[in-house]
């Protein structure tokens, strides 16, 4: 299958405050590259201040790397394009509950990326907010609801249904799952599987919980101190751990693939 | 002995829409020197149940009880003065977010030596402040933390997160206490953190013989670290029993489903394929089903059901279902799959 997102060589430093001819530099992230498939679920494992964030914030635009360069189906992303950038790349939050204005319906919060993005009319918007709703198992009468009305499992799908309504490419799940319940968890995962297979998407996932991790992503990458320092394919890579960090990972939440 | 046995705990709250039944007849009992966890999910009532133990309830809750007992002591006939006095001595509770717990404009030093009882302390009055002194660098030392000094000196917000438990544990220790309840206690932590959190929690389990009850929403998380296990959903008992009883042999469809949810105890699952769950989502409370509360969710639920079931023993292991997963059915589910 094509690659559908490349990113070669990317990397990230900021001058720290000093002496104008002691000038500091700290690397949060050191030159990394990485592909994906389409359909496929890149899964990338790291503590804090691994570099996982700013990883995730350079390839939605968030930030610009210092160096190398994004590819999406060939083509080079531009730091500055952002419009080119957020319709095939799109990001999900922890915490869905803030991310949401308490101030918009949920119809006025999904046609916001649409007026920007799309040249669509106001009621094929309509159309496509309800089928949108529908797809992330929500019903399409929903749209009138305001987000404090519903639960938090619901309006991690509410975001979910945000960041697919654009058809983007690759979706970045930043701890997606990590706040939900247990059960709604579960119900979350096998409806990011639907669409994976549906709309044929590419995930990145960021995420300490290994369970969902081996059960989601084909390859993974464990990230220490802003470096890759193991990747591959996620059976291989959990059945026979290399580096001291992916061990002490899995020793930590009591991991053991036969 | 049992250190803490409540039999049908109700709390009902009072809300603009009329009075709520948030909790529903809860039975939880903990022995000595055991960890229990308490584990549901978001508006199963386990924090309000935390709360009714330590008595920090509002008015505006009502809490009845059948039986409520406390190393032997029948908390139910006492004042309500005298209830609190026992319990603040005997018990302690962590939270989450340990940093908004602590005051953020006072030293941790300050913070620790406010919470020694003078009580604790021997000597004369101009002895004191050094023995304060002392006990705080013990209990640091207790809880983990070497660098003493550079702890005692510092606001919460120099320290990380885990540093900050350890001090709220170091707190709770403070007093003495025979019973810990940690909420929560290491929600949004790295998984490295909170592995050394649950072993520190361990480790005073077995030294001290500190009773612990562990509050969670996520069973796999628990499983490790708890002797014996209770689960809630939405105010409701669930079920009861030893952690490998809880999971290696669930007897209630909501337990079987939170371990099958589960992706750790499912390793033998191929990648990707669908997770076992429960349709719809949790109920708030304004609108609770009546009679059994998973109800609308529960895969085996019949007529019966719109009636509440009452708990039945199977050997220790409590279950509260109509039609509980006994062994052969058990199995012959896990067949047809
Ligand atoms: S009592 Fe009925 S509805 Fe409740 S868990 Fe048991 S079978 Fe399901």
């Amino acid at each position: 299958m094509s690659v559908l997102l490349d990113v070669k060589d990317i990397a990230k430093s900021f001058k720290l405050k000093g002496h104008w001819y002691h000038k500091r530099k700290l690397n949060a992230l050191s030159p990394l590259s990485f592909a994906i498939e389409a359909k496929k679920t890149l899964a990338i494992v790291g503590e804090t201040g691994s570099g996982k964030s700013t990883l995730a914030k350079i390839l939605v635009g968030a930030e610009t790397p210092t160096t190398g360069k994004i590819y999406l189906n060939g083509q080079l992303l531009k730091n500055q394009h952002f419009k080119q950038r957020c319709q095939h790349i799109r990001m999900i939050f922890q915490d869905s509950g803030t991310t949401l204005n308490p101030s918009l319906t949920i119809q006025e919060l999904l046609d916001e990326p649409l007026i920007l993005n799309t040249v669509l009319n106001e009621k094929q918007r309509k159309n496509l907010i309800r089928t949108t709703l529908q797809k992330v198992g929500l019903l399409g009468d929903h749209m009138n609801f305001y987000p404090h009305m519903f639960s938090g499992g619901q309006k991690q799908r509410i975001s979910l249904a945000r960041a697919i309504i654009l058809q983007p490419q690759v979706i970045i799940l930043d701890e997606a799952l990590a706040a939900l319940d247990p059960s709604l968890r579960s119900q979350m995962i096998n409806l990011l599987l639907d669409l994976q297979q549906q709309m044929g998407l590419a995930y990145i996932l960021i995420s300490h919980n290994l369970g969902i991790v081996r059960h989601f992503s084909d390859d993974v990458m464990i990230m220490s101190q802003g470096e890759v320092v193991e990747s591959g394919k996620t059976i291989e890579v959990m059945r026979n751990p290399q580096h001291k960090v992916t061990q002490k990972l899995m020793m930590s939440q009591n991991f053991q693939i036969k | 002995m049992n250190l803490l046995d409540i039999r049908n705990l109700s709390i009902e709250l009072d809300t603009p829409s009329g009075r709520v039944l948030a909790v529903d007849r809860v039975s939880l009992s903990i022995k000595e020197g055991e960890v229990r966890g308490l584990v549901g999910e978001s508006g199963s009532g386990k924090s309000l149940l935390a709360q009714a133990i330590i008595g920090v309830l509002e008015d505006k809750w009502h809490v009845h009880a059948d039986r409520f007992h406390w190393r032997g002591i029948d908390l139910l006939r006492l004042s309500i003065d005298d209830r609190k006095a026992l319990l603040c001595r005997d018990i302690a509770m962590i939270f989450q977010e340990p940093m908004s717990c602590l005051d953020p404009t006072t030293l941790i030093g300050e913070q620790l030596s406010e919470a020694i009882d003078t009580s604790q302390l021997s000597g004369y009055f101009w002895q004191r402040k050094k023995q304060r002194k002392e006990a705080v660098i013990k209990l640091l030392h207790k809880v983990g933390i070497k660098k003493h000094e550079q702890c005692i000196n510092s606001y919460p917000h120099q320290l990380t997160e885990a540093i900050c438990q350890r001090v709220m544990i170091a707190i709770a220790l403070a007093g003495r206490p025979i019973l810990l309840i940690a909420d929560e206690p290491t929600a949004a932590m790295e998984s490295t953190t909170q592995g050394q959190i649950f072993r520190l929690l361990a480790n005073l389990n077995q030294l001290k013989n500190m009773s612990i009850l562990l509050i969670s929403h996520d069973l796999e998380n628990l499983t490790h670290w708890t002797n014996t296990i209770t689960v809630m959903y939405s105010g409701q008992f669930v079920e009861a029993g030893s952690t490998e009883q809880i999971f290696n042999k669930p007897m209630h469809p909501y337990t079987r489903a939170l371990v099958d949810s589960s992706t750790k105890a499912n390793l033998q699952l191929p990648t990707k394929s669908r997770l076992m769950t429960l349709p719809g989502s949790i109920p708030v409370l304004q609108h609770l089903p009546i009679g059994c509360r998973l109800g609308p969710r529960c895969p085996r639920a019949q007529q019966t059901c719109v009636a509440a079931p009452t708990v039945s023993n199977y050997h220790g292991h409590k279950v509260s279902c109509h039609f509980p997963l006994l062994r052969e059915t058990g199995k012959k589910v896990k067949g047809s799959h």
